[in-house]
């Protein structure tokens, strides 16, 4: 983990994100908290209808209609409170102070300007007098990043490969020195040498200009090679969250062991891997109470039908799972009967914020 | 894995194989494309050119025949009919179809159309000429005002089109899309003509006026005008409003947009990605209507009574004109062929993708 003093921290408490649907209003992110310690890169892992890029957008308060959010606060240092942020505020913090790469197949470049002319937009945009200097830093960020930057400036969006453009967007996303960036999806429809370029890329200049990152993926290779912490994505909950090697390697929710189990070895049986039994919950099928996961969990007891499991943090990972509370309770010897029934709410809240 | 290795390789590869020559073509492609065009529009018009030739050599009763037939009867001597007859249609009227056909042509490349049957003695091209000046204005104004209107509107009901704004503005476009263009016309007349007689009934001019660049003359012109452009902008308006409604709810989805609003771009910028990319695939259809216009608008001629190239064509055929029909054909086909030409280096233009050497 390499602190750096300069890097805001981003602080997401009790956010819920509902979508309005004809059924009514229903969550697709609910009561996360995520802490983004200032210079680490956390990797936000899950499937598809998780919530992952919904939660990534709430870091520019841009959560597209029929969405919206509902509760929390997103805190980001030198900026304050996102959710509270509108109009003109919000739009001069966007591309300021959080930059946003999107996915390299989706085409996040107008198709009729060049890149240059893009960026000139861009600087425009937030009131940046000298253009020739952002020219130049833009440059210097695509040389850095192997590129020509003079030639991919007076480049249009369809003359350059999907890893090109990715790197693109990394620069618009960084040159008007963004300290928090937030990557969705960043490798997905690459080839393997390209993904791994980019996942280079993105750590060195993670740790050159001091940042903040939030890598949004499916891939949990990709997030094994370059966050710090992983938080794990379920129905909208944050469902493990830790140091990705602890995480991967000692896995505690049965989601997360499910998700690693169903990795394909590249040598090895391939019958090895399991497929997690079930499909992921969509936002009409995610249960009212209880745990958002029993459906498809090993290790489902009474409770899980009826209270949904608390984000638990201990020894530096937090985890939201009634049977692993159970389990470390009865290791630790500790608060006899804490799992038993839904009666002990109560303590397990007060205990998680003496693990906080 | 050595990174520094590889990155080093990276940029090379990219420094020598550019994906592509050059990003903007160079004036000699854009010469070469623009010949190119120039000769498949020449061998178009030819094609056309011989197909009504043959038409009109070949039609049933043959009238190039008939007509030198008729003048020898009339008791002119083969000789002086065969004159009259070649004046007529510009080609002579024996002879094998070889030596017709070359004398079409050659009378073709001196811009010689023939001369009218219907009004003896005139050329087609002087016909032609003239109706071409009551066609080519209104049909012009009311094609450019109802795009403005018609892409304007559009924008608007696409960004209103959850709320009542957009309904009532797709819906006039889906309604005057669907009502015919004489029906309209007609309406107009009936209201502004008859019952609230504040436009003239008919004409493309008073008469009392002495033609030429006096205020008089100009001002009537413009009194006379105003009636059919509307009807001409009110008939194509809900095409284009529904066309840009469309294109701007399909770009508002793009990526690119969310990402330009996640970038901080200021809504003007934005506004413009939207516009320009929105606007595009309309420019074609723009350049075609106006190569179109040369067909003239006849029901809008009909009901205003503007002897415009609509009219004439219409005239030609009723009458047998076949001269005149072919040299009318021969202008519309021209006009087309010109719009398709300025439509593609148009869009060559306006959009990076379809340059030459752009690789994809």
């Amino acid at each position: 983990m390499t602190a750096n003093p300069t890097a805001p921290a981003v602080r997401v408490r009790g956010l819920t994100v509902v979508y309005k649907t004809p059924v009514g209003e229903l969550p697709a992110v609910s009561n996360v908290d995520l802490t983004l310690a200032p210079g680490t890169i956390t990797g936000v892992v899950g499937e598809s209808g998780s919530g992952k890029s919904t939660l990534a957008l709430c870091l520019l308060n841009a959560v597209q209609s029929p969405g919206r959010i509902a509760a929390g606060s997103v805190e980001i240092d030198g900026l304050g409170d996102v959710v509270e942020l509108g109009g003109e505020e919000l739009r001069r913090a966007r591309g300021r102070h959080v930059g946003y790469v999107f996915q390299a197949a989706q085409n996040s470049l107008n198709p009729l300007k060049t890149i240059g002319k893009q960026l000139l937009d861009l600087g425009r945009s937030h009131g940046v007098e000298d253009l020739r200097a952002l020219v130049r830093d833009a440059k210097d960020l695509l040389a850095r990043m192997g590129m020509d930057g003079a030639r991919v400036l007076d480049s249009y969006q369809h003359e350059l490969s999907g890893g090109m453009r990715q790197r693109v967007g990394i620069m618009l996303a960084l040159v008007l020195n963004a300290k928090v960036v937030v990557l969705d999806e960043p490798t997905t429809a690459l080839d393997m040498i390209t993904q791994a370029t980019i996942l280079r890329i993105v750590r060195e200049v993670h740790d050159e200009r001091g940042l903040t990152t939030l890598v949004i993926t499916h891939d949990v290779g990709a997030v094994a090679e370059v966050a710090d912490n992983l938080a794990v994505m379920y129905g909208g909950r944050v469902v493990e969250h830790g140091p990705v090697m602890e995480v991967l390697g000692s896995p505690r929710h049965p989601y997360t062991r499910g998700l690693i189990r169903a990795i394909p070895r590249l040598s090895g049986d391939i019958s090895l891997a399991r497929a997690l039994p079930g499909r992921p919950p969509t936002l009409g099928t995610l249960p009212a109470a209880g745990c958002v996961f029993r459906e498809r969990c090993d290790r489902r007891m009474d409770v899980c039908d009826t209270v949904e499991p608390v984000p638990l943090t201990r020894d530096g990972r937090t985890v939201a799972c009634h049977a692993v509370d159970a389990a470390a309770d009865v290791d630790a010897n500790a608060a006899p009967g804490v799992a038993a029934g839904a009666a002990d709410r109560t303590p397990t809240t007060a205990r998680r914020k003496e693990y906080a | 894995m050595t990174p520094t290795l590889r990155g080093r390789a990276r940029s090379k590869t990219s420094k020598t194989s550019p994906t592509s020559p050059t990003s903007s073509a160079s004036p000699k492609a854009v010469a070469r494309r623009v010949a190119g065009h120039v000769a498949r529009g020449l061998a178009m018009i030819w094609v056309v050119a011989t197909i009504s030739f043959v038409i009109i050599r070949e039609i049933p009763g043959d009238p190039v025949k008939g007509q030198y037939e008729s003048l020898i009867q009339k008791g002119m001597s083969p000789e002086q009919a065969e004159r009259a007859t070649a004046v007529l249609y510009g080609f002579l009227p024996t002879g094998s179809l070889w030596e017709q056909y070359t004398g079409y042509i050659n009378s073709l490349l001196h811009l010689d159309l023939g001369r009218s049957l219907s009004t003896p003695g005139v050329e087609v091209t002087t016909l032609i000429g003239s109706a071409a000046r009551w066609t080519v204005l209104p049909v012009l104004a009311g094609t450019l005002l109802s795009f403005l209107l018609g892409v304007i509107m559009g924008v608007y009901a696409a960004i209103k089109r959850s709320g009542r704004l957009g309904d009532v503005l797709a819906l006039s476009g889906s309604l005057l899309h669907g009502v015919p263009v004489y029906v309209i016309g007609l309406l107009l007349t009936a209201i502004f003509a008859t019952l609230w007689p504040i436009m003239p009934s008919g004409g493309p001019v008073d008469v009392e006026h002495v033609p030429g660049l006096n205020p008089g003359y100009l001002g009537s012109l413009a009194h006379h005008a105003v009636l059919p452009v509307v009807t001409y902008t009110l008939a194509s308006y809900g095409g284009w409003i529904l066309a840009m409604k469309s294109n701007v709810v399909a770009v508002l989805g793009d990526d690119f947009i969310l990402a330009a609003e996640l970038r901080g771009l200021k809504r003007g910028i934005v506004f413009r990605y939207i516009a320009r990319n929105a606007i595009l695939p309309l420019f074609t259809v723009l350049a075609l209507s106006i190569g179109m216009l040369f067909g003239g608008s006849i029901f809008i001629e009909q009901i205003f009574n503007y002897p415009g190239l609509g009219l004439l064509l219409v005239g030609s055929i009723s009458s047998r004109d076949y001269a005149l029909m072919g040299g009318t054909f021969l202008v519309i086909t021209i006009g087309i062929v010109v719009a398709n030409i300025v439509a593609d280096l148009l869009y060559t233009a306006i959009d990076p993708r379809v340059r030459s050497g752009g690789a994809a």
